[in-house]
């Protein structure tokens, strides 16, 4: 036990290690890259190894043994395991994610790149929106506690988080696209090669049923944060010392409340990445969620490896500008790097 | 005007070899009582009461679509492929809102020798496609090649396999003698198939970049596709038929969700749906100014046993088991109520259908005893069922809980479809499955003799030759009567020892703006919203 903690050691003193808030921003991304790598044979594994034929899968009733045989050959089936992975793993630093196994066969690449613009777009407008907009619900909760703005918005975020995005999508379909109002419409009806910053009144209801579903969590844990830091010693101080009450709140007492809150903020992100399979199939809006519906059900394996690392690599970046954020916005941790 | 008489007219028509419109015009200039029943008169009012108005950005939402759609005039993949292969593509002949074979096609002339195994084929005059080429013999030959060509795998040509790909003679600029295997009664039904869609010599939609344009002689260009989302197809200006179409331009869209595709509709986002769910039929006609169009099909989802596997080979216990069905609640229950009671027998909108056969009930008490007769009076089987079309997996539960009656234990299986489509496939003794809309002889040749691609029931018998001596009588035989005589005794081979319990038969269940016009209610189609209007060209806005 003993001499491999000595061997750490000295592993320690031969390899310097990077110090410093750069040091651990260099640590984490390596980590993260490992993660991804790690992820990368999960995704493999779970589409291309397991048990069942991935091309008779594919072709269902079409199945003849030349299809077959011609399918197996595209997506090397024939080879061992490990060389079908090392030449998907090759493919993807090279930029080439394999061809669509469906319709005209063309790259993954182009197939779901206009794709990753729809989505990213949606994700992005709805992250600029329930970011501060939950931040701010928090603080001035947490500032008026147990008064009615803080009783209201408990029971609304509480209410809006109980209830799973479809639900919430589907209600707001019915409350101001079809049947109660209908000056928004119902679907997200973008064409191809249209992009969707274009057509706005399209976004508003995938925006609002995404920031419904992550704001409350936000909101419900910077508030909690935000109580515990306003009782502590130094804002009494800020506030003995007779400033303003807005500049208590807002320049003191907020940037140590948000710490705990980068991480949630993170992960419901990350959740945007997953959630809006759901809140685009829906609202018929072709983002990557709808391909990779699409994708899952025609069996279109180098599709769905593409969109699986795709959405695991944006949790992983997610997580780890979290984790930086985190150690910029702490002068505790960052001084503890030191 | 009454179906007899127009198919005398289309006989008629046949025999001069010109079409039944080109028949009734020269009746009618002739001031020949052709129509006595006024049908003409009948014509002329339909026509004052309708009269279309052109314009317009026609918007439709088809149900299902993925990555994998594609634009063929000759094969499908996806539902809204069907849609696209009929704004572009036209065949020979076509199928009327009756399910009746009529020379409204391409083919002005499509007429058989005394055998019936030479057949030619003048195409009519002056019909351009989408480029600029004129539509001739050579075309024709092209597009029945290629719909044979084993390697395509086309889905159109499974159908033809009587054509003889050597055999075909082109004799002048518009005609084409085609010399078949063997005689072939089916060569209609089969080249009026909306997957037989003529296409220019040197035709290939999969050659990206290569100077072969996916055109048809259809009413509507393509103008742009993008698999899994949409189409958008501009008015055809060189269309052949007089006034057709009515719209500048039709938009595809793939909804593969049953409430985006709903919601839609609603506000007002498109013009027309297809297949709403059973449960939304109210919310939809509820509506002002939205309405559900409801046709019935000769669609099927059956019950399959094979006859040549315990316990089915026994030829008691498929008839016990065809007995144990009742097929009123199970197309209330498995359809919502949206479809036809069947009566183990396929293709119902053919005119040579059996009607004669009597309607088969239920009755457990007859069931139970041929159970007994066959030593099954317990008897446990496994069906095998998976999510492919309405009414499978619906239809199997059904049908388990009505076997309890007879004290048959029915586990259903529900496979997901790369299971139910595998290695198994075709082998499972007891399963579903589903088929399109066809006529008798077609629908043998696609699944009920040894030799069709999809033949779950294993019918015939090995040992039994009759069933087989019939159907190759039966494609021998032009005269139509006698032809039915014969297809008769093989639907009552069937209809006696077959391995199909056929149940019912789903409705169509689409969705319009009534701004929209020209909707015909009951279209026995074989697709939706009246084959699509038979290519966008028969709607207008109103």
């Amino acid at each position: 036990m003993s001499t491999v903690a000595a061997g750490f050691e000295r592993a320690r003193g031969i390899v310097p290690r990077p110090r410093g808030v750069w040091g651990f921003v260099l640590r984490r991304v390596l980590l993260g890259l490992l993660t991804l790598f790690l992820v990368s044979i999960v995704v493999f594994a779970a589409t291309q190894t397991l048990p069942g034929d991935a091309a008779r899968a594919f072709l269902g009733r079409n199945a003849t043994p030349e299809s077959l045989a011609t399918l197996r050959k595209q997506l090397h089936l024939n080879e061992p395991v490990v060389s079908q992975y090392l030449h998907w793993l090759g493919g993807i630093f090279r930029g080439d994610l394999g061809n669509s196994l469906t319709g005209s066969q063309q790259p993954v690449t182009s197939v779901i790149g206009a794709r990753i613009e729809n989505s990213g777009v949606l994700m992005l407008i709805a992250a600029v929106i329930s970011v501060p907009l939950s931040i701010a619900l928090g603080a001035i909760a947490a500032r008026r506690r147990d008064g009615v703005f803080d009783h209201t918005t408990s029971i609304v975020l509480l209410a809006l988080a109980a209830l799973p995005e479809f639900v919430t999508a589907i209600l707001l379909v019915v409350l101001l696209g079809t049947s109660l109002f209908h000056f928004l419409p119902p679907v997200s009806l973008i064409p191809p090669g249209g992009h969707p910053w274009n057509y706005p009144k399209e976004l508003v209801l995938p925006v609002i049923a995404l920031v419904f579903a992550v704001t409350p969590y936000i909101a419900r844990i910077m508030r909690a944060s935000m109580i515990e830091v306003l009782e502590s010693d130094y804002v009494e101080m800020a506030r003995l010392k007779g400033l303003r009450e807005q500049t208590v709140l807002w320049r003191h007492a907020l940037p140590n409340g948000i710490a705990p809150a980068i991480q949630v903020i993170a992960l419901n992100l990350a959740y945007l990445a997953g959630g809006i399979v759901v809140v685009e199939f829906v609202f018929a809006y072709p983002g990557i969620g709808r391909a990779f519906v699409g994708a899952v059900h025609n069996r279109d394996l180098p599709t769905v490896q593409a969109l699986g690392i795709l959405i695991a690599a944006a949790y992983v970046f997610l997580n780890v500008a979290a984790d930086v954020a985190t150690i910029l916005v702490s002068p505790r941790l960052r001084t503890s790097l030191k | 005007m009454r179906e007899d008489e127009l198919d005398r007219i289309d006989e008629e028509a046949r025999q001069r070899g010109i079409s039944r419109e080109e028949l009734l015009k020269r009746a009618a200039v002739a001031g020949l009582a052709l129509a006595g029943s006024g049908g003409l008169a009948q014509i002329a009012r339909a026509g004052i009461a309708a009269t279309p108005k052109r314009g317009g950005q026609f918007r439709v939402g088809v149900a299902g679509g993925s990555s994998s759609d594609i634009i063929d005039g000759q094969d499908i993949v996806t539902n809204p492929d069907q849609a696209r292969l009929m704004a572009g593509f036209e065949t020979l002949v076509g199928f009327d809102k009756n399910f009746k074979l009529k020379f409204n096609g391409l083919a002005e002339e499509l007429s058989p020798n005394k055998k019936g195994d030479v057949w030619t084929i003048r195409v009519r005059h002056g019909i351009e496609f989408h480029n600029g080429k004129t539509l001739g013999a050579e075309d024709v030959i092209y597009s029945l090649h290629r719909l044979i060509d084993p390697k395509l795998k086309l889905f159109g040509g499974a159908a033809l396999s009587s054509v003889n790909p050597h055999g075909m003679k082109k004799l002048d600029k518009r005609t084409v003698r085609l010399h078949l295997k063997h005689p072939d009664a089916t060569i209609l039904d089969a080249l009026g198939q909306y997957v037989a869609g003529i296409v220019p010599v040197g035709y290939s939609p999969h050659a990206i970049g290569k100077a072969k344009p996916n055109v048809g002689t259809g009413p509507y260009k393509l103008k742009s596709f993008t698999p899994g989302q949409q189409s958008v197809h501009v008015r055809n200006p060189n269309y052949w038929r007089h006034g057709q179409p009515y719209f500048d331009g039709v938009v595809i869209i793939d909804f593969p969700d049953d409430t985006a595709r709903v919601n839609a509709l609603l506000g007002g986002q498109v013009d027309a749906i297809t297949n709403i769910p059973p449960a939304q039929v109210g919310i939809v006609n509820g509506r002002s100014g939205r309405k559900v169009l409801e046709s019935p099909t000769a669609q099927w989802t059956p019950l399959c046993m094979r006859v040549d596997t315990a316990p089915f080979n026994d030829a008691r216990v498929r008839k016990a088991m065809r007995l144990i069905a009742d097929r009123p609640q199970m197309v209330k229950q498995a359809l919502s109520g949206h479809g036809h009671v069947g009566n183990d027998m396929y293709a119902p909108f053919d005119t040579a259908y059996d009607h004669a056969l009597p309607q088969r009930h239920q009755d457990i008490a007859q069931a139970k005893s041929l159970l007994k007769a066959a030593g099954q009076t317990h008897l446990t089987v496994d069906l095998q069922s998976t999510n492919g079309a309405l009414g499978m997996n619906e239809g199997a539960q059904v049908f388990a809980q009505q076997a309890r009656a007879a004290g048959v234990k029915v586990n259903v299986k529900i496979l997901d479809s790369g299971t139910f489509y595998g290695a198994q496939y075709l082998k499972w003794p007891f399963s579903t499955d589903f088929w399109g809309t066809r006529n008798y002889l077609s629908q043998v040749a696609a699944g009920s003799i040894p030799t069709s691609p999809y033949n779950e029931t294993h019918w015939p018998d090995a040992a039994d030759r009759k069933f087989l001596t019939l159907y190759r009588e039966a494609l021998r035989t032009i005269n139509r009567k006698k032809r039915y005589e014969i297809e008769h005794e093989m639907m009552k081979l069937e209809y006696d020892h077959g391995g199909y319990i056929i149940w019912g038969f789903s409705n169509f269940l689409d969705g319009y703006n009534t701004k929209l016009r020209g909707l015909v209610p009951g279209w026995k189609g074989v697709m939706q919203l009246n084959n699509f209007g038979s290519g966008f060209r028969t709607f207008w806005f109103g």
